[in-house]
């Protein structure tokens, strides 16, 4: 079989395949990212790319429709890579700088107690007359430093445990990490090397992976580092993923993806801070259900199978090394509980970020990803809901729909006199496409102006920006000469229906999770809104298109990725560990899907803003 | 002991909706008839007033029928040729006090008769028939945004009502109804959501509510009839309860829908009109205010059931 060189630019790579073999296939065996949120079903059309000839002339292909017969040069384009550029790393953890505070200043902050700690300690020799074991002598001294008065010793550390002393003239440093309701001397080093004690905390998302290094000494955080989930090449959504992983080795596959990736952003992060990989010693990762199944290579199938169960909601503590993630090899990896199959750790994470489970007042948590969470609750109950809304937010299954960043455009004015248009995009350059935030305001925009009717049909009127295609009636949003590719930025009829189904239902997921437990709309008094768009989101423009509910605005606060800043509010206090877990056992899930209300709600949410204007009475008539 | 009876205190009210338009209201029509207006559930005249009965309409078409079973069309026998003669021995032989006049021969796989064509014959038939009217387009959407606003203007002044408007074709209709001085038909398909959706989007284009009527679709008796009926009865809870966007009055297409059913086409006499008849006696007690029905003896029998229900007012 003839084998072919492909160059894949401007990553610059080459890879030699076998005849035969599709364009995407062949990116991703030298590590070329290509989107690809339908997983090369051939469907989605996002992962064009252009097939360069001799001349230099370009064709425009689907990656993953496009096989290869002779030697190939292959421009990714910049709407099929996974571009993060800096802005949207900066607007990403801009949120978690200013709701970081130190973990023990405030009446409602935690108590700082790292999950994993160092102690040094002087065992000062023998004595005469001594008749305690080492070990013995090492318990009683941890006891004496630390209240500890029984902890959990692997074999691994007995085994040495006796050189090591003699070696270091018992002179050591102790790290204890929490575990099943004790503690577990994970490791004995030999002298004082208490002051470099570390943690990681992890966000998982279906779309991004979000970590930070943290000073576990002195509740730092040292760096930030944020990828893209490269698992996304085979599907966009946790179904998906499931099914992926069903198929042979597609469990394994993602497992590496997700435990790469993870390293990768590890070692960039210990090298950027100048710190020891060994000085690592725990990692708290928050996320759904299905990326923790993944990541720790379990068996996600059940998840999608009536009734819905997964392997476990509630990991206890394990060897990080176990998972194949790089840190200490004794250092242990803590996953925040989740409360089931749709409703994961990252929620769990959510509500403890929040403090909506100390909130005297009702408040609601929305999480708006490819699944729409909602909790609704205070410090007397709390219930949680999963509606799928699909990853028309994140920009994936829309004509020119992309991820928030660079290129995107993340927000649009429209004129109502002669529909002129503007934008602004992410990075400063010329569009791309249209990220969540920008659909959102665009089709705020589109309404208020008049462009479409409330059902989200466009308008028969002439306008330059208006046109009949074979996809249905479409408005352009900028045009070819202003965009990245030539081509023009269009919404379609079809782009709008599937976001108002998106926005449907998140909106009746929350409007029927408050009616269940016999509230109104009216009695929430915070809704936090987290996501990863949470910081450029308008919430005048989600509430103009239903979205969210027309309350006060002053009501809404957005948290950021509160995920990721609840894992390392895990990471940095035992009590904030021991609050995720009651809050995982306290929270109910409501399946949506066994109401027969939701479905009505869900009809009745397919307007814009919604079919009974009297919820919506800012923008009543 | 008296027992006392619950009484429902409704705060909201059908819009009353007229069709046709006398001499005094500037058209030429020989009465103008009022649907809607209930302020309560049919027949609980005790819980509020119900000031209009509901109302049957003829419906006449401009071409021969095609499809219509022989025990339908040999209650016409040839006046089905003409709609002149067939509106004319509605009206003699059988008092109609309303005609419902669709336009089938402009439907693409009928006679595409033009709209210019279609206006011609209905400057034509409200001078020689002078009831209030229904005109219906021929249900294609592109054919209907040219025909219907051509009809509107060819009836200008008649406060005719015009239909249907469907959620994907409701603009032009709309426009011209308002234009013109119609009332216009809203045709959801049984979904009380659409049916509201519908409502507000033809509001929006500034005809107001009370220029609407509520088609909901409907199903005949053992073809969907108690699905019809209790989308019919929850728009009308909500609309009485204080959902303006609800409060219009509801056309119901009876002859149609009955017509299709197996066993009104079995051929069994007198089946077919019983069929027809049962189910507009149903709808009526769903709410229906105006039922569209196609065999003079039902739509007669429907009449008389009509004057008995709702002897207290009348």
């Amino acid at each position: 079989m003839n084998r072919y060189k492909v160059t894949f630019y401007p990553d610059n790579k080459v890879v030699e395949v076998a005849e035969g073999t599709t364009i995407l296939s062949a990116a991703i065996s030298c590590g070329v990212y290509i989107n690809s949120p339908c997983g090369g079903d051939g469907v989605c059309g996002k992962c064009k790319v252009m097939v360069m000839d001799k001349e230099g002339k370009g064709r425009l292909s689907l990656a993953c429709a496009s096989r290869i017969h002779q030697d190939l040069r292959v421009d990714v384009p910049l709407e099929s890579r996974m571009e993060l550029g800096p802005e949207i790393k900066n607007a990403a953890f801009e949120s978690q700088k200013a709701e970081f505070k130190p973990v023990d200043s405030s009446g409602l902050g935690f108590k700082r107690d790292p999950l994993s700690k160092k102690l040094y300690l002087d065992l000062k020799g023998l004595a005469a007359g001594d008749t305690l074991s080492d070990l013995d002598r090492l318990c009683c001294a941890v006891s004496k430093a630390s209240g500890i008065s029984s902890v959990q010793v692997n074999l691994f550390n007995i085994r040495y445990l006796g050189e090591l002393l003699r070696g270091c003239g018992w002179k050591v440093t102790v790290t204890l990490a929490k575990k099943n309701n004790g503690f577990e001397i994970i490791l004995i080093e030999p002298q004082d090397n208490s002051a470099n004690n570390f943690g990681l905390s992890f966000d998982i998302g279906t779309t991004t992976i979000s970590g930070q290094l943290i000073n576990l000494n002195k509740g730092v955080i040292l760096g930030s580092r944020i990828a893209y989930n490269s698992q996304a090449i085979f599907g966009a959504d946790v179904i998906t993923r499931i099914i992926y992983s069903g198929k042979e080795g597609g469990l394994e596959k993602l497992h590496n993806l997700v435990s790469v990736a993870m390293n990768q952003m590890i070692k960039e992060l210990v090298e950027g801070c100048r710190v020891s990989l060994n000085d690592i010693t725990s990692i708290v990762c928050s996320g759904n259900t299905t990326m923790i199944h993944l990541l720790l290579k379990i068996n996600p199938a059940y998840i999608r199978i009536d009734p819905y169960l997964p392997v476990a909601n509630s990991i206890p503590p394990l060897r990080a090394s176990e998972a194949g993630i790089n840190i200490n090899p004794r250092g242990l990896l803590y996953c925040v509980p989740g409360v089931a199959s749709y409703v994961g750790g990252d929620i769990t994470a959510g509500i403890l970020s929040s403090r909506l489970y100390k909130m005297k007042d009702l408040s609601l948590l929305i999480d708006i990803g490819t699944n729409g969470e909602v909790a609704l609750g205070n410090e007397e109950f709390i219930v949680a809901s999963a509606a799928s809304a699909g990853p028309a937010f994140e920009g994936s299954g829309l004509t020119c729909g992309m991820r928030a960043s660079t290129g995107a455009i993340e927000s649009v004015k429209i004129k109502p006199d002669g529909f002129s248009v503007s934008y602004s995009v992410i990075g400063n350059v010329k569009p791309g496409g249209i990220c969540g935030s920008g659909y959102i305001s665009l089709l705020s925009g589109m309404i208020s102006s008049g462009i479409i009717d409330k059902s989200g049909k466009i308008a028969g009127m002439a306008n330059k920006r208006l046109r009949a295609s074979d996809r249905g009636r479409e408005f352009i949003v900028a045009f070819g000469a202003e965009t990245n590719t030539g081509e023009d930025i269009v919404i379609t009829e079809a782009d709008i229906e599937n976001l108002k189904r998106a926005k449907a239902a998140v909106y009746s997921a929350l409007s029927v999770l408050i009616r269940h437990m016999n509230f109104k709309i009216e009695d929430i008094r915070n809704i936090f809104i987290a996501g990863g768009f949470g910081t450029s989101l308008d919430i005048d423009s989600a509430v103009r298109i239903g979205l969210l509910p027309d309350l006060e605005r002053e009501k809404f606060s957005f948290i950021g990725n509160s995920a990721l800043a609840g894992a390392r509010e895990v990471l940095l206090s035992s009590q904030a560990h021991d609050e995720a877990e009651e809050i995982a056992r306290k929270v109910t899930y409501f399946e949506l899907s066994n109401d027969s209300a939701y479905m009505d709600e869900y009809m009745a949410a397919l307007f814009f803003p919604h079919t009974d204007l009297s919820r919506f009475q800012s923008f009543k008539g | 002991m008296t027992v006392q009876l619950a009484r429902e205190k409704w705060q909201g009210a059908i819009s009353a909706v007229t069709i046709g338009a006398t001499k005094e209201d500037g058209g030429s029509r020989s009465s103008a008839i009022k649907i809607g207006g209930e302020e309560s559930l049919p027949c609980l005249f005790s819980e509020g007033a119900i000031t209009n009965k509901p109302r049957v309409a003829f419906e006449v078409w401009d071409v021969p029928p095609a499809d219509w079973p022989k025990e339908l069309s040999k209650e016409f026998s040839n006046s089905l040729n003409d709609p002149f003669i067939w509106a004319g021995k509605c009206i003699k032989d059988y008092n109609a006090e309303l005609i419902c006049l669709r336009l089938q021969g402009a439907h693409p796989d009928y006679q595409d008769k033009s709209p210019e064509e279609e206006a011609a014959f209905i400057k034509e038939f409200i001078r020689s028939v002078n009831l209030p009217l229904i005109i219906l387009g021929c249900g294609d959407d592109a054919k209907d945004n040219l025909l219907l606003p051509a009809c509107s203007e060819a009836a200008r002044g008649e406060r005719c009502l015009i239909g249907n408007a469907t959620q994907e074709n409701y603009k032009a209709i709309a426009a011209s109804a308002m234009a013109d001085g119609h009332s216009i038909i809203a045709e959801s398909p049984i979904d009380v959501n659409i049916a509201k959706q519908l409502n507000i989007l033809i509001c929006d284009t500034g005809l107001p509510l009370e220029r609407i009527v509520i088609d909901p679709t409907i199903g005949a008796l053992g073809y969907g009839l108690e699905y019809a009926y209790s989308i019919m009865e929850r728009a009308r809870l909500a609309a009485l309860s204080g959902d303006k966007t609800l409060a219009s009055p509801f056309i119901c297409f009876v002859g149609q829908e009955a017509w299709r059913a197996k066993e009104a086409k079995s051929g069994e006499p007198n089946q077919g009109v019983m069929w027809e008849v049962i189910t507009a006696a149903s709808l009526i007690q769903a709410g229906a205010d105006l039922l569209v029905m196609r065999h003079p003896v039902a739509a007669e029998k429907s009449s008389k059931f009509i004057d008995k229900l709702f002897y207290k007012k009348q």
